[in-house]
Formats: C-alpha cells, structure tokens, sequence
C-alpha cells in the first residue's frame, strides 16, 4: 500500500523500431531537449522523471531500448514487471509501423502477461513534423490498427518540436489508472471475499462448538 | 653333388620367401580360407604327436610360406645342433633337449624326425670358420736391450699348427694395438680344438726380406714373449672379447695381456642365412609364444633357453652380423605382431641398435626393402596405442609405458627419414583424410590425424551411447554438460601425462591438437542445440514482480528452473573449456569458433536473469519468514533477514561474476537489469518485511487500544535501512567500472558517458526507490499512532483544567515511543521519523481544528488544546527538532488564533495588517501626512495633508477627510475618534488640522496599541462615504516628547486597503459567526476591501 504522499512509481518500456526517435521521446520529456545527432540506444536507457495528474504525482521509470535486432537479447529482460508500454513508429516509415504487432508479440512474450489487455499498450506515432509528402502512416490507419489491436489509447508526438510529448506520457499514466481502477475494484472484492469466508468459517467453528456442547 | 644340394635348397628357401610377402600380406584378407589348410595339418599333427592334443591352433597365417620348405629347415636345424659350436650348449643345455624341442616347434612327427636327422647326419660338416680380431697387448715383458719390445702374434688351431697366421710387428712397445681380423677354417670336431695364440719379439737385425718369409714360415729367431690357448668348446656361440693372460714354459711370472675376440662364422651364403634365420626365428616364436600363452603386448624378446640356443647356433653357423640379426628380428617381430601383439619395448630396442647401421652403413637394399616392409607392419600398431589412449580396458601406466615406446618408435623412424616411402597405405590407415598423390610418409600429420581419430571415435562413442530417442531438452542439457566435462578431463589428462611425452620425443603439441579437434567438435555439437533451446525455453511464470504479492511460480513442476539451471551449467563448462584453450592455443584461440559461444546463449541470459530473481524472490520470503526479530548481536541493531537478504544479492552478484559475459554491450545492459532487479528485490523485501510487523504492537488496557511501537517494528526500519545502504556498495562489486571504460574504448566516450549516466539513474533511482519504501514504514508507523494522539490531544482540550491525568497519559504515550525509536533506530531515521511525526500531528491538529471549529467550541479549547500541544511538544528530547516543521508551526499559529478571545483576534487582525502595509511601496489610493507625540497622558496628532488621492467623484476629484480610530478598540472604549474637515474637490488635500486625545497612562503604554487612518471620500448627503484607504501607526513608533509637535519630521504613509479573507485570523473570525463583534468586524472588514 503506498501513501498518498508517497509518488507511485511506474515502469515505463519504449519500443519501436531502430530510428523511430524512442530516445529522442525520453529525452524531450525528460528534460525538454532534443539532440538531432541521435545516437544508437546501446541495449537500454533509464531515465526517471515525476509527472502530475489530477494533483497526483506519479514517477516515471522510463526504459529506453534499443531497436535494432541484434539487441533483442538485451533488451527483451527489461520487459517483466512493466506497467505501461510504448509501442513507437515514425509516421514517415510505414515499415516501423507495420512492425508494431512484432513488437507488441514481443513484449507481451517477455513481459509475461497473461492478457493483453492487462498491459496499457499506448501507440505514438513519432515525427509528426515531417512534411505531408512524406507520410506513409495516416492518422486514420494508426487508429484503425489500434481498433483491431484492442488499444485505445494513440497519439502522434514530435520530439523534435515537442509537439504531444507531454501529452502522451500523460495519456500514457491515465490509461494506467483506467486499468488500476480497475484492477483495484477486483482487488477489493477478493479481500472482501476472503475476509468473509474467514468470519464465516470462525461462526462456523463456534457453531460447531456450540453444537457439541448440545 | 653336395654343392648342388646345397645351392638347390637355398634355391627353393628364395623361392618360398620370395612368396612370402604377398601372401603375408594378404593374409588378412585370406584368413577365412586358412583354416582348411591348418585343419589337415592339425590332423596330421593328432596322428602323429600326442603332445599336441588341446593346444590352441597356432597362427597358420603366419607360417604360410614357411610351411612349404619347412622340412628342409628342420633339417637345417637338427643339422645345426649336430654341430654345435661353442661353449654354451654342453654348458646349459643338452644336444637331446635341443632335439626335442625343435621337435615340437616345428612339430615333425617322429618318423619324419628320424628321417630327417638321417639327412643332417649324412650332411657334411659345416663349413665353420673362427674369426679372430687381434686387437691390444698390455704389459709385455720386455725382451730387448732397451727395455721394449717389437712384439707380434701368431695365431694357429692345434689341429692344425702347421697354417699360421702372423700380426704386423709393432716396434718398440709394450702395449701394441693391432686390431687385425684373421678367419681360421675349423676342420673335423671343432669341440676338440684350441686356438693358440703366441706373443713374439721380432728381431730388428733381420732383413725385411727375411722377417717376411720367416714371419710367413713361422721359423725365425725371434723369441717368444707369451702364449694363451684357448679351447674352442669355451668360446659361446655368440662369440666373445676377452682379455688373456701370456704365459711361457718354465716361467711362472706373467709375460703380458692379450685382448681377443672370438667368434664363429660360416661360408654360408648370407641372404640365404638371412632368411633361414628369419624363418627360424618366427616358427621358434610362433612355438614360444603358444607355449607359454604370454599376453598380448607382453612378449619382449625373451626365449626359452633352448629357443635361445637353437638361434644363437644358428647366426653363429650362419656367420651372421648382429646388425643382420637384428634386422632379421625387426622383420619377424613385426610380421607376427600384427596377429600377435608384442611388446612395443622390443621395437624400440631393435630400432636402437639398427638405427646407425642404417644410417650409416652401407646396407643392401633389399635389406632396407626388409627393414620398411616391416616397419610398414609395425606402425599400425603404434597408431593404434594412440587412437586408443583411452581405452577403458587397460591400466593408466600401462598406457604410459605404451605411449613412451611408440614416441621413440615414431622418433626413430623419423631419424631414418623414410622420404618417399608410402608408410601408410590407404589400405591400412583408411582413417586419414588428408590424402595426396604418392607415397605418404608423413609421420607428424599421420600421428596428428591418429589423435584426432582417437579423440573423434571416443567422442562419437560417447555421444551415440548417450543418445535417446525423443530426449527431453533437460536430458539433452545434461548429456552436453557431461560431454564437455569428460572431454575437458580428457584434456587435462593429455596435458598433465602424454603432452610432454609428445613434445619431448617428437615436439608435436599433442594436448593442443587435441583442443583444436574437440573445439570444433563441441562447437558443431553444441552450437545448435543451445540455440534452439534458448529458442523454445520455457518461460518461467511467476507473479511477485509487483510489489506486494508472493512469488508463485505458476508452473507446478520445475522445468523451466531445472531447464535454465542446466543451461547455465552448459555455459559455465563450456566457459572453463574455452578458458582451457585459451591457455592452450593463445595463437590460435582467435580462430576458434568457440570462442563466441557466448552468442548461442543470448536467449538464455533472460532466463537466468529470470530465475535469480525469481530465486530471490523466494529466499527473501523465506529469509522474512524465519526471521525472529531479534537482533543479529548486541552491536548492530538490524536482524537475521537483512544479513540473509545481503547473502541472497551476494548470490546474485556471484551468478553475475560467474557469468562473466565477454559482449560489453551486453555486460553494461545486464548490470542495468541487474541493478534494476535488485532493488526489485529491496522493495520486496522491505514490503515483506512490513507485513511481518504489521499486526504487532496493538496493545489495550482499561483506558484505550493504541499502538505502541515495538523493538519488532524498529527492527523492520532498520533491515530495510541496512539493505538499502548495502545497495551502492554491491553495484560497484558488479565490475561496472570496467564495463564503461570498454564501452569508452571500443564505442567512443559519448557513448560511455551514456551508459555510465544510466547505470547512475538506475542505481540513485534504486537507492530512492528503497527510501521510499522506508519512510512509507515509518509513516505506517505514525499512522498506527495517529488514533492514540488524537484521542489524548482532544482530552487535553476538553479537561486541561480539570482534575485529569490525561496530559500526563499523553505524554508517557509519546514518550514511551519515542524513546523506543530513539533507541532503536539510527539516527537518520529517528530524524525522519520526528519529521513525519511532525507532520502527523499538525495533521491531527488541523483536523481537531476544523472539527471544533465547526462545532463552535469556545476559544477556551483552542487554548488548551494548544496548551496540550506545548506540554506534548515539551517531552520530546530535543524541543527545537519541530522548530524545523513548517506545518506544525503553521498549525500552532492557528490553533493559538483560535485559542484568542474576539476582541484580541479582531486586533491580530488590526496588527497583521499594519505588518503588511508596513512593507508596502506606493498605491494608487495616495499617500498621508501627519505628525504624532505622546505628552503627559495625551497623543497629539497633526494630520498634514495627502497627496494623489484616488478619483473617487465622477467630477474626477475626491472629497476627502480622516478618522482617527484607536485600537484595540476594547481597551478605548469612550475615547474619541476623531475626524477632520472634508477638503472637496482635490486630490492633495490641505487638513492642517491637530487633534488632542486624553488617554489614561494605561492606554498609553498599551502594547500594541494601533492609531489607524481611515480616509474616507464623503458623500454629498453625507450617508454613503466612500472607503479610500488607511494606514496604521504602531504606538511603539510614537516619540514620548515635551518637543514642539512642527520641530518632529513628518511621518509619510501610502494608504491601502485590505486585500483578502483568506488569512488565518479572518478565517477564525469568519467561524464565530454567533459573535456579534466577530460579525460586525467582518462586515466592517469587507466594507473595507472595497467592492
């Protein structure tokens, strides 16, 4: 049980494919900057920033991995334990869109999750700066794909102007205390379950009790 | 006619040999039809010979060729016993045991035996000859005037003294050296003869003419020195060197020493010898060997004393050399070790002795022929002790002493220089791969395929034996595991006996030849299957990763554990053997495939990572469970699960150092997850650990249920604290350091700096993550606390001043838990746990407030409630801890507020706004002038003027003019307040106007006595004047003078209104709303504001 007082701590994983601006993301939210020399992300980033909803404050930790597939044996580790989940694309790279179901297969393999709808998958299609002519991935079809999918939370961002970064951090929180609220309310009614299966059980005994001494 | 006989023997001997090596050579191939041919003569052998009922069948194979003149052998032989040269046999063995025993080697039924002897009988006697080298004399007696000798010999059989043989004359010497060969033809019975040895002195004054003929004729002046004789029955066959001592008739003195050798020689041909010998020589072994039934591999070169006689006679009669002889043995041993294993010590004798000679000697090459026909059969034999080092069967020394033969077997031959003789045929060695055109003579790759042959049929063996169908990827696991390790013994066996041996005799690197083999063995063995187990590995399914819940392996049985812990094991073997070969082959180890098999566990290190937190997990739960909550010792003031959770990271960090990944990329990405699961696991800890300790410290007595903090929960903080400060120190232990300065070096220090900064987050994210969890405990604590507080604060209020020991009850509460804390926790903690004491109590505080102020209570209970408050602050050590407190003090404030009686609260109010005006610049409502003094009991005021007043008309000025209100108003109640005239229509208006107020010496000393100014903007009707501003004026401030009032400097004040309600006092205020005064202020108050 964490106080009120206390931020809740939540793991954030950002995949995508190599290129698509995953670190560029992080960075932009985490301290407002953007580096157009991106480096490659060597097996994972950590960065941890607090972000405010509804007067909560929340802690973000925030694993960055890498894309390329010679690190999937480093990266798929960080996967367990997640609580929100970034799938990232580039709106100007229809490739690394069509390759957000590998990377939703992935971490829901590593991640260890029974049910997908369990994980709060966001979609953010990055690079919404790039001219019209050079998008291949139409809002319409990030949507529809995220239909199917069962996700209900996308966004387009830009790191690079910072357009929607915020945002879709925040997006990314509140889908998780959707699903928390959730989960809590389950919660609540299995300890109320066992709480009353014990005081049923104690009458139980005492009617026993009660009964021998008949 | 003998001589034709003769020559017609040796004729068929040749034949018969030259058909030899074929058909030897097949012999293998022909070994099914032998035995028709072996079961007639062992028919044979039943009718004639008893003596042969049961014996095992001799090796017919090797007798073929033999068998077709074997007849004239025996005759040979019988012939050769007849005529016994020598010393040895009358000695040792009797002429009738030598005949039996041929006999029975040769197997002759005794009819043919008799037969046969008739021949030899009525063979001529041998031609035998007795070598003699002459070579030293020592010691001479001197025979001339000058003390010296010029001596000779002359050598004579006494059969035949009259053919002497003479030395050359060494002048002038005592001890002449000769070393001159003579060959005496022995006639008749050589068992009677003896040869003569004479030492003369020749004599100078004889012409050389002369010393010729009398030297040759033996009749000569020259005087005799000494003579030795030497009966022909005491020289061995074998021949001998002696030295004998010179005698001389009549004299009892010795005349000197002479050195001699002796030995037997015959005219007979030598190949034909050769080959009679070597024919001999094998049906004797063949004979010897079934006899005395010794082991393969054992023989080695010892013959029964007649088998040793017969041969002996035999190279003496032959005349042979013993280079001859030896080479004759090499060939036999070798043709018959090939069905009848031998010692390999009696090869590497032989080749002793036959090496020079080859070298150096001029050897025929048919000899030669011989000599690389039966190293051709040797050599398959040491191959095979190579191949089969590691067979089961035999002894470790036994091995040895093999392995130590056939390194100097290969040595020698490789001395010899075998260049373009094809050594190992295909057919005999269909094991080598690396095959060129020609005659293969290359012992070295040879050998180094043998190894490997040896090391690959051992390797496919155990891999075949191992093999299942339908094996589980456990049993595959294991299998692999136990296939590295035997091979890694194999190796170190190699290193530790046979390594050295090798390199010594041959400098060929056997162990690391073998590596070279088993390295690319095992990788195409292993590579696959570990990736496709890496591939298809079970997931291990465990909740706990969340904070609060237990860690439930979800799968009943243990497979993905047991599966991920073999694979482990896998790594770990194949980890020390490609250290092994590091060590081996540092040339070579780059090449090695191997040594990347890191790569084919990539899917592998996830589940590692998995099962050692998952492992973890589980221990810490355990660690928490068995935990008593006592402490470890009197010194430290934790308990066993902290020690036991540091064990458990420990374990983790050992898991990490055994690993010891050679991919940096990999090695920095894996410390991240690492660290990241190790505060996972503090957390889990700390979470455990508080489950542990919640229910303890409920206590009830007759007055309440509260909660007392226990040494348990103290216990539990400090645990936690002593993980979380243990969590820095176990990164550094994770050879981060090195991992960065190769990342640095290998990917540039941008990229370094990179990892370095997240290695940093994750670990101060760690670090807080765990103090969170911390003061979550300590707030748990408080909380627990809470209810207690409370309910004693809220006592206090309501019977502060009656008769009650509630204060005192409250205080004791307080006091006993903090003295526990004090004691308990580190000093850190107790701050942090004073600071969040803090702010639960003010917490508490402000709610009592609200609750009571809602309920209208009296000013009185805010009083004692704050007075409560100051008594329970009071017990803590250290009183100024809570000054730090910013909610507590702010709580105070307010509880003291409402603690105050209306007319004091309506005067703080008075007072804190004269605090903030005192710190404001210029408004817009404009600024006042006046001039103030006390004298004598009166306060004179002079109001001066005001300057740009707010526009409060619509004409654009202001009618403007000042009350004078002295406060508190209650302490001047029928004191006047006056005003001053209304100046209209300006903005600077002109008062000018002094007003004297009576006051009592009381109300002059009043301390915080207030003057306010109020401006006003007067209505025409004079109903409705309108509020411009104020400003105060502190009594404090005021001079007490006999000093004209026009001689003070004037005092300038901006004039301001109130801005806001939202301030404590108001606030209070604001709750007395059944205070009429409380209600009029505030009405006067908003009013004030403006609107």
């Amino acid at each position: 049980m964490r106080s009120a007082s206390k931020n809740t701590l939540l793991k954030v994983v950002i995949l995508g494919d190599g290129g698509v601006g995953k670190s560029c993301l992080m960075n932009r939210f985490v301290s407002n900057q953007f580096d157009e020399h991106s480096f490659h992300t060597i097996g994972v980033e950590f960065l941890n920033k607090d972000i405010e909803i509804d007067g909560e404050t929340y802690t973000l930790q925030i694993w960055d991995t890498a894309g390329q597939e010679r690190f999937k044996s480093l990266r798929t580790p960080f996967y367990r334990g997640s609580d929100i989940c970034i799938l990232t694309y580039a709106i100007d790279d229809k490739t690394s869109f069509n390759n957000l179901e590998m990377w939703r297969t992935e971490f829901s393999y590593y991640a260890d999750v029974k049910e997908n709808n369990q994980i709060p998958f966001i979609v953010v299609g990055n690079k919404s700066d790039v001219i019209a002519e050079e998008r291949e991935v139409s809002q319409l079809e990030m949507e529809t794909w995220c239909n199917e999918n069962g996700i209900t939370s996308c966004i387009e961002t830009s790191a690079k102007n910072a357009s929607n970064v915020q945002e879709a951090f925040k997006m990314a929180v509140q889908h998780w205390l959707r699903l928390e609220s959730r989960a809590d309310k389950n919660e609540t009614d299995i300890n109320d379950t066992v709480d009353l299966t014990k005081k049923s059980g104690d009458n139980r005994m005492s009617c026993c009790v009660g009964s021998s001494d008949d | 006619m003998v001589e034709v006989k003769e020559e017609e023997e040796k004729k068929q001997v040749a034949e018969a040999a030259a058909e030899i090596a074929p058909k030897e050579d097949e012999g293998e191939n022909e070994n099914e039809s032998l035995p028709t041919i072996s079961e007639s003569e062992a028919e044979n052998e039943v009718s004639s010979s008893s003596d042969s009922d049961g014996e095992p069948e001799r090796d017919k194979a090797l007798l073929i060729g033999v068998a077709f003149n074997i007849d004239e052998l025996y005759t040979e032989i019988l012939y050769i016993i007849l005529h016994n040269v020598g010393c040895d046999v009358s000695l040792e063995v009797g002429q009738n045991s030598l005949f039996s025993y041929a006999q029975e080697a040769f197997r002759i039924p005794n009819n043919k035996h008799r037969q046969l002897m008739d021949i030899a009988e009525s063979k001529q006697d041998p031609e035998l000859m007795i070598n003699v080298e002459v070579i030293e004399a020592k010691e001479l007696k001197s025979k001339d005037s000058n003390g010296l000798s010029d001596p000779f010999v002359t050598l004579y059989l006494a059969s035949n003294s009259s053919h002497k043989y003479n030395t050359s004359v060494k002048s002038m010497t005592l001890n002449p050296i000769w070393e001159e060969h003579f060959a005496l033809p022995i006639t008749g019975n050589s068992t009677g003869d003896t040869l003569c040895l004479e030492v003369w002195d020749f004599d100078p004054a004889e012409s050389m003419k002369e010393k010729f003929v009398t030297a040759t004729s033996g009749q000569h002046e020259n005087e005799l020195i000494g003579r030795a004789s030497i009966p022909l029955n005491t020289i061995p066959a074998s021949g001998m060197t002696m030295w004998y001592s010179l005698d001389k008739k009549h004299k009892a003195t010795r005349q000197g020493v002479l050195k001699v050798r002796v030995s037997f020689s015959s005219g007979k041909n030598n190949q034909v010898a050769q080959q009679e010998h070597r024919h001999m020589r094998k049906i004797i072994l063949l004979h010897e060997l079934e006899m005395s039934k010794v082991a393969p591999h054992w023989w080695c070169g010892n013959f029964s004393s007649q088998g040793e006689q017969l041969l002996t006679q035999h190279i003496a009669q032959s005349g042979l050399w013993p280079t001859e002889v030896a080479l004759c043995s090499y060939s036999v041993y070798a043709d018959v070790h090939q069905k009848h294993p031998l010692s390999l010590t009696l090869f590497t004798k032989l080749l002793e002795k036959l090496v020079k000679p080859l070298k150096t000697e001029d050897i025929s090459e048919e000899e030669l022929k011989l000599f690389w026909e039966a190293t051709r059969k040797l050599l398959p034999s040491c191959f095979s002790v190579i191949r089969k080092i590691r067979k089961k069967s035999t002894t470790e020394k036994t091995i040895m002493k093999q392995v130590i033969e056939v390194m100097k077997i290969l040595n020698y031959i490789t001395l010899l220089e075998p260049n373009g003789i094809d050594l190992f045929p295909s057919t005999l060695y269909p094991w080598i791969t690396s095959r060129e055109d020609g005659p293969n003579c290359d012992i070295l790759s040879t050998l180094k395929e043998a190894v490997c042959r040896g090391a690959s049929d051992w390797l496919e063996y155990l891999i075949e034996a191992n093999s299942r169908q339908n094996e589980t990827d456990l049993v595959k696991l294991q299998n692999l595991i136990q296939l590295i390790h035997l091979v890694r013994t194999d190796l170190q066996k190699s290193i530790e006996y046979y390594d050295k041996l090798f390199l010594d005799h041959l400098k060929f690197q056997y162990a690391k030849c073998l590596y070279v083999f088993y390295q690319a063995r095992i990788a195409t063995l292993c590579e696959p299957e570990v990736t496709e187990i890496c591939k298809t590995l079970k997931k291990l399914h465990y909740v706990g990763y969340s904070f609060n819940s237990a860690p439930v392996n979800e799968d009943p049985t243990d497979d993905p554990l047991l599966e991920g812990t073999s694979l482990f094991e896998v790594y770990l073997t194949l980890q020390r053997f490609v250290m092994l070969g590091k060590g081996l082959c540092p040339a070579e180890y780059n090449s090695f495939h191997i040594k990347n098999f890191h790569k084919w566990f990539h899917g592998g290190v996830t589940q590692w990572l998995d099962i050692a937190v998952y492992k973890a997990l589980i221990r810490i739960e355990k660690a928490v469970e068995l935990d008593k909550l006592v402490h470890v010792d009197t010194s430290v003031k934790y308990s066993s699960s902290a020690v036991d959770a540091l064990t458990i990271f420990y374990q983790v960090k050992t898991f990490w150092q055994q690993l010891n990944w050679p991919d940096v990329e990999g090695s920095y990405t894996f410390i991240a997850k690492i660290i990241d699961d190790i505060c996972r696991c503090c957390v889990f800890y700390a979470d455990k650990m508080a489950a542990k300790v919640d229910g303890l410290g409920e206590v009830e007595d007759i007055y309440d249920k509260k909660f007392e903090i226990t040494n348990e929960w103290c216990l539990a903080i400090n645990n936690i604290d002593y993980v979380r400060e243990t969590l820095e120190p176990f990164t550094r232990e994770l050879n981060m350091e090195e991992v960065l300065k190769q990342i640095g070096e290998t990917k540039g220090p941008l990229d370094a700096d990179r990892c370095k900064n997240t290695l940093e987050n994750v670990i101060s994210n760690a670090i807080d993550t765990v103090r969170n969890k911390i003061i979550e405990l300590l707030e748990i604590v408080v909380n627990k606390m809470g209810p207690s507080m409370k309910r004693l604060l809220i006592e206090g209020a309501e019977l502060c001043n009656q008769d009650s020991n509630s204060v005192d009850r409250l205080m004791m509460y307080v006091d006993n838990n903090l003295s526990t804390l004090h004691r308990e926790l580190n000093s850190e903690n107790f701050n942090r746990i004073l600071q969040i004491l803090w702010d639960q109590l003010s917490e508490i505080l402000n709610d009592i407030i609200q609750n009571n102020l809602e309920k209208r209570r009296p000013p009185s209970f805010f009083a004692n409630l704050h007075t409560t408050l100051n008594i329970m602050l009071g017990s803590f050590k250290n009183p100024d801890d809570c000054s730090s407190c910013d909610a507590l003090q702010r709580t105070e404030q307010i509880l003291k507020i409402n603690g105050l009686e209306t007319a004091d609260l309506i005067h703080q109010a008075y007072l804190e706004l004269a605090n903030l005006f005192e710190k404001s610049g210029e408004t817009k409502y404009g600024e006042l002038s006046f001039r103030c003094k006390f004298q004598n009991d009166s306060l004179i005021i002079e109001i001066m003027n005001a300057r740009d007043l707010l526009v409060m008309d619509s004409n654009g000025t202001t009618d403007s003019f000042v009350r004078i209100h002295l406060l508190p108003e209650h302490k001047f109640i029928g004191v006047e307040k006056p005003k001053t005239k209304t100046q209209n229509k300006t903005l600077f208006p002109l008062f000018d106007e002094t007003f004297t107020i009576k006051l009592s010496t009381e109300q002059c000393e009043m301390e915080g006595g207030l003057i306010l100014f109020s401006v006003k903007d007067r209505d025409m009707l004079g109903y409705n004047n309108q509020y411009i501003g104020e400003a105060f004026l502190r009594f404090s401030d005021i001079p007490r003078t006999d000093q004209d009032l026009s001689s003070l400097p004037q005092v300038k004040k901006w004039l301001n209104r109130p801005v806001t309600m939202d301030t404590n006092v108001i606030k209070a205020l604001e709750s007395r709303q059944g205070d009429k005064q409380a209600r009029e202020f505030l009405k006067k108050y908003k009013q004030r504001m403006g609107s």
